[in-house]
């Protein structure tokens, strides 16, 4: 098998013009998976009555579901319901007016909640539990105590399993190619159509995202050692 | 002055605490003795409310509250006016020594930044570790972490503070600099609630010794006449185990 670097410069081209797309798709569902996976696992740690076990129950669901499974339902309940749905709340849009790739997004929200609540809640069993009395017992309200004592004990714990969450996330985006989402992967192969050169095309492909993962990596290299200094070496 | 009423208190079907009162005065030094279980901690902890008791009352000063109904505000007001001192000193990991000191006193307490400095460092110095007050609790030895937690206790000016064995996780060769110290914070005229099972610091230090046996206060009294002449039988085979267990060091 041959292998032709202008086919592969064209390739590379073609998906770095689709690199914004896969922003959308991993730095959106990034943002919304840090929100509500601190919010769920802060209710989950202090056991909130009624929503702490409704939460775990959802969640254990829902990490049982693959993502291509998931973005396929959502496709087709946007594709089956959107209009009637616009209709009752007598929305003037139609489904043509909605691009897609927010249903890829919502997908990759959902999974990026739930594995970074995972890491977070894990983070947070590793703070032991006289931290939290320490705090309370010179007088700090639990919020003072969550903001001041926990918070900042959680994140270097958290910081290197959400890397990991953040650069599945990345990777993760591209099967939303699967409901016709162009992003790096789709732009990568774009030009294979014409030329069949579809091999120089996914290791476009696989160059644009191995890029990416390392800044991203690097970047979280960088703040972790910042919030080292106090940790022992051994824990 | 500090009163506990018919503290109750039981963890599932296990009854800790069967109605515990206790009156301490202003700069009295309590020590509470008894074996593993008998509800020494458990009392302690209800009293700084990170336990929930299930019954009694609780009054510091002009403030009597409920030990089990307590709002989150009066629970908060309690706090403020006691301290703890921890079995495993529980500093914070992400502060230093000194922020750990001011930490109280910046958050709940509103202090001004310059003037809890100024507090804390002089607090620290008071325990013998300024010259430590920018290192991590991770760097300090388990006696300089506890002399960290007794001044993190007393920078507050507590109407009393409470120790939870505070010397148990220490090594022997450390025993020694802590003791002292919490001797020092009697000598000051602060209120003491200690559960220890040093029996020496109890005798030099306690104005009244409280002997708890399976969530009953069997006997209290001076140091004297409970080391010296117990009533209680139980008090007796107590001391009888724990005294020849330390006359062993001499031989």
């Amino acid at each position: 098998m041959g292998f032709n670097f202008i086919y592969f410069y064209d390739s590379v081209r073609s998906g770095i013009e689709y690199l914004p797309n896969t922003f959308e798709l991993t730095f959106i569902p990034i943002l919304v998976g840090l929100c509500l996976g601190i919010l769920i696992a802060v209710i989950r740690v202090y056991r909130i009555p009624f929503f702490a076990p409704l939460l775990a129950v959802l969640i254990t669901l829902y990490q049982g579901i693959p993502l291509v499974v998931a973005l396929m339902i959502y496709h087709l309940l946007f594709m089956a319901a959107f209009n009637n749905f616009a209709a009752v709340l007598h929305l003037s849009i139609s489904m043509a007016d909605i691009n897609t790739i927010w249903i890829g997004i919502f997908a990759l929200s959902l999974h990026a909640t739930c594995y970074m609540e995972e890491s977070i809640k894990g983070a947070f069993f590793s703070v032991d539990q006289g931290q939290y009395e320490a705090g309370y017992s010179v007088g700090l309200t639990r919020l003072q105590t969550l903001r001041r004592i926990i918070i900042p004990q959680v994140i270097p714990v958290a910081l290197p399993m959400l890397t990991n969450n953040i650069v599945g996330t990345i990777k993760g985006s591209s099967i939303v190619m699967v409901i016709g989402i162009t992003e790096v992967l789709a732009g990568s192969v774009i030009p294979a159509s014409k030329t069949y050169a579809f091999f120089e095309g996914y290791i476009a492909a696989a160059l644009i995202y191995w890029i990416f993962t390392i800044l991203v990596e690097k970047f979280a290299m960088r703040i972790e050692k910042r919030g080292d200094k106090y940790r022992r070496n051994l824990v | 002055m500090i009163e506990i009423k018919n503290a109750k208190k039981s963890f599932g079907k296990n009854e800790i605490l069967h109605d515990v009162s206790i009156q301490v005065n202003k700069g009295d030094v309590i020590v509470i003795l008894g074996p593993s279980g008998s509800g020494k901690t458990t009392l302690l902890r209800c009293i700084n409310f990170l336990e929930k008791a299930d019954a009694g009352t609780l009054t510091i000063g002009e403030q009597t509250v409920d030990l089990k109904k307590a709002s989150s505000k009066e629970i908060l007001e309690i706090r403020r006016k006691t301290a703890f001192v921890f079995q495993n000193y529980s500093l914070f990991h992400n502060k230093t020594a000194l922020e750990n000191v001011m930490e109280g006193l910046i958050t709940a307490r509103h202090v001004p930044y310059a003037d809890a400095k100024k507090k804390a460092e002089d607090t620290l110095a008071w325990v013998g570790l300024l010259a430590k007050k920018d290192a991590y609790p991770c760097q300090l030895s388990g006696g300089q972490q506890q002399r960290v937690g007794i001044a993190r206790a007393v920078v507050l000016d507590p109407e009393v503070i409470l120790f939870d064995e505070p010397t148990s996780a220490l090594d022997p060769e450390l025993v020694g600099e802590t003791l002292a110290v919490i001797k020092s914070v009697a000598e000051r005229g602060i209120t003491m609630i200690v559960v220890t099972h040093e029996m020496s610091f109890a005798q030099d230090v306690a104005s009244k010794v409280v002997f708890m046996d399976g969530g009953f206060i069997v006997e209290e009294g001076t140091p004297a006449e409970i080391f010296r002449h117990p009533k209680e039988e139980r008090t007796k085979q107590f001391l009888a185990r724990i005294i020849s267990a330390e006359n062993m060091y001499y031989i």
